[in-house]
């Protein structure tokens, strides 16, 4: 056992104290028990989306709107993704990627490579902002049909962060998405 | 040496030298203890003290990662679907969706049905009301901090794009433009 000798002698009580150990044991083993059978070991994660709000007011409207080319992504039809790139409403460019699906594992999960891989081929060849230093991320907005499953549109919201550039803020670069998704209202 | 037994030690004029050290100790027990009497303790002491400072590392590092709200899905009902490409979970409203019903870190707050039946894009007033609230309460609590604006949609993975929809554009009204949508990591990673 371990003691705490202050050296105290004479009639008084004594001053030699002893931590009971094995209680103290038992009560730390109790506690880790505890804390490991609470504990969240969480596998959670979260894909972004904007909603594209209009900031506050401001007294002086902006001289020069630059229009940007946004990248459009139709999931509507059941054999095709068509990538549209359009700058306000004048289309630039359209492509067509089959709708192939990838099953990953056999929890029912699915992604679409062909895709992702064409979107960050786009990415890079028509992006407008992808210097580290630049605050601002390429738009796409993404059009599904009502009945799509929200499975599907994950897919697609997925393959479509597939591109990711480096990011500078605060004196720190990381990795993030290049796109930012929004939904289109139809 | 000529066939008869030899003399004892104790009998013989020259004692045979032999082990003297420690004899003297009266307990017979004692005596083989301090001895030595050969053969390796078979009796084995657990190091206390390295024990209990192990312990005591692994309560602080529990105690340090303890989180008392989870992050678990509100409904154990929503399946949700996993992805790839992902960003880590942050802290702010969770709004769940299953088959029927709307939630708002686990307080009901409307129903799909509506939106279903109406087949076009609805804005579900019990959800923007209370998210409304609570941007409210979050700028008396922090006055003069900007508002992030950010919620967590928890949505089953069969619900359709149309509620999803529906519910991120009543976010938006509701003053949260910034919506994440809570997902699994594919492959466990």
């Amino acid at each position: 056992m371990a003691g705490i000798d202050v050296g105290g002698h004479g009639g008084k009580r004594s001053t030699n104290h002893e931590i009971p150990l094995i209680p103290f044991i038992d009560f730390l083993l109790c506690l880790v028990a505890f804390l490991l059978v609470t504990a969240v070991w969480s596998q959670m994660a979260r894909n972004n989306a904007d909603a594209r709000v209009p900031g506050p007011p401001k007294d002086t409207p902006p001289d020069d709107i630059k229009k940007e080319k946004q990248l459009h992504v139709e999931m509507k039809g059941d054999r095709k993704f068509q990538l549209v790139w359009k700058e306000g409403t004048t289309v630039v460019n359209t492509i067509d990627v089959p709708r192939k699906k990838l099953n990953v594992g056999e929890s029912g999960d699915f992604k679409y490579p062909d895709l992702a891989e064409k979107i960050t081929t786009e990415w890079k060849a028509n992006g407008s902002h992808r210097a580290a230093s630049d605050p601002k991320f390429d738009q796409c907005t993404l059009h599904t049909d009502n009945s799509t499953p929200f499975q599907d549109v994950i897919a697609v919201i997925d393959a479509i962060y597939t591109p990711e550039r480096d990011f500078t803020f605060a004196g720190q670069t990381e990795k993030m998405p290049a796109f930012n998704v929004t939904f289109a209202v139809n | 040496m000529s066939g008869q037994k030899p003399l004892s030690r104790f009998h013989q004029p020259i004692a045979v030298p032999g082990r003297r050290l420690l004899h003297h100790i009266r307990p017979e027990f004692v005596r083989k203890k301090v001895v030595g009497g050969g053969g390796r303790s078979v009796n084995q002491e657990i190091p206390l003290i390295p024990f209990i400072d192990f312990l005591l590392c692994i309560v602080l590092f529990l105690l340090a990662s303890f989180s008392a709200s989870g992050e678990l899905p509100i409904d154990k009902n929503v399946q949700l679907p996993n992805a790839e490409n992902v960003l880590d979970m942050l802290d702010a409203p969770m709004v769940a969706i299953t088959g029927t019903q709307i939630l708002v870190d686990g307080a009901p707050a409307g129903n799909t049905r509506a939106i279903i039946d109406g087949n076009r894009l609805t804005r579900v007033d019990e959800l923007f009301n209370i998210l409304k609230s609570k941007r409210e309460l979050h700028k008396q609590i922090n006055p003069g901090k900007p508002f992030p604006g950010v919620v967590v949609l928890q949505v089953d993975r069969r619900v359709q794009a149309l509620v999803v929809k529906s519910v991120f554009q009543t976010a938006a009204f509701a003053g949260y433009p910034n919506v994440s949508f809570m997902v699994g990591r594919m492959g466990g990673g």
